[in-house]
């Protein structure tokens, strides 16, 4: 009873909270350059007809993310793997991780594992799906290895980590298939530079299709294919990591505890 | 009988989710039972996500859904078990 009651008080609370701002919002206006803002970005985006200025991923987020603001994105990202490496330090010693061979019983029940074994693979391939089609459809590196990362975690929880294990999904190769992931970025990065300066031409550092200037950049299309310049490669990279990236702090934190 | 644009029903999904959300905070907050309050919090991130997507915010949907629902609570569940279930006074 008297959860209900706090509960009731914290939503009129809310309820008034929104009624106030519903009428303070008729007061803040935004500016109309706010407007041409988002249409420089829905002009830019995808647009064949100016051929030295526009990005041409159909999906603005991404092209937002990975082109217009890209080097903002590099530092994000290696953020991320510094807190991840951050972890891995802190457990060095905790864990060991030798498969001892020994047949892997137990876990959850059989119709549990049987769904597990048919959903699995739907994840990774919706998770690849997202990744892939990033400058195509709303998604992108980072949402389709979070995606990814969902199969090893479910694997944990219904099997073992020593299932995982006897499987091959070890902390080492997944730090291989990571460190792929960053170094596939930091090339993609600088990409557009090293083609610049192999022809001797001028070239900007994370470039992705010409710009005036610099006529140097990775082709939108492959043979019919749209790739959107870096962008697919950028994403491809972002998901390989992100989702070994994962899987390593979930297998670390199962793995660990303190020795005697 | 109440004509209703389709704005308005879009407007009362996001309302009742954003509500309910409240409800699965407060929840989360109050239960002693980790395991049940993780679940909770699951509960909130999915309520947002429809806020998310109705508010034309795919990509965060995308983002949102497998860390809130799928990664956070797996960690959070993997700490429970190294520690204790229910929380004390």
């Amino acid at each position: 009873m008297k959860r209900a009651i706090e509960l009731l008080v914290i939503i009129s609370l809310i309820l008034g909270v929104s009624l106030l701002l519903t009428f303070a919002s008729e007061l803040l206006v935004p500016s109309k350059d706010i407007r041409l803002l988002a249409l420089f970005y829905l002009f830019t985006a995808f647009n064949p007809r100016i051929e030295y200025y526009t990005v041409s991923s159909p999906e603005v987020v991404t092209a937002i993310v990975w082109d217009y603001r890209g080097l903002d994105t590099l530092f994000e990202t290696s953020v991320f793997y510094l807190a991840l490496i951050a972890g891995l330090a802190l457990a060095r010693k905790l864990y060991t991780e030798t498969y001892s061979g020994e047949v892997v019983s137990g876990g959850l029940s059989t119709i549990v594992k049987t769904v597990t074994r048919i959903t699995a693979p739907m994840i990774i391939v919706v998770g690849a799906s997202i990744g892939l089609h990033g400058h195509l459809t709303p998604g992108g590196g980072f949402q389709g290895g979070a995606t990814i990362a969902v199969a090893p975690m479910i694997f944990i929880v219904v099997y073992s980590t020593m299932f995982l294990l006897s499987k091959g999904v070890s902390s080492s190769r997944m730090l291989l298939l990571r460190s792929i992931g960053l170094l596939g970025i930091g090339f993609t990065g600088i990409a557009g530079f090293l083609i610049g300066l192999a022809v001797n031409k001028y070239a900007y550092v994370f470039q992705n299709l010409p710009k005036p200037g610099a006529e140097i950049g990775l082709p939108a299309y492959i043979g019919n294919v749209l790739i959107s310049g870096t962008l697919w490669f950028f994403n491809f990279f972002e998901m390989l990591a992100v989702a070994a990236g994962f899987t390593i702090a979930f297998t670390v934190l199962l793995l660990a505890r303190r020795e005697g | 009988m109440i004509y209703m644009y389709p704005e308005t029903i879009v407007y009362l999904i996001m309302a009742v989710s954003s509500i309910l959300s409240v409800v699965a905070v407060y929840l989360a907050i109050m239960e002693r039972d980790l395991v049940r309050a993780v679940l909770y919090s699951a509960i909130q991130s999915g309520l947002y996500t429809i806020l998310y997507y109705f508010l034309m915010a795919p990509d965060i949907v995308l983002v949102y859904l497998p860390v809130a629902v799928g990664l956070i609570p797996g960690v959070l569940l993997i700490l429970i078990s190294k520690t204790e279930r229910v929380e004390k006074e």
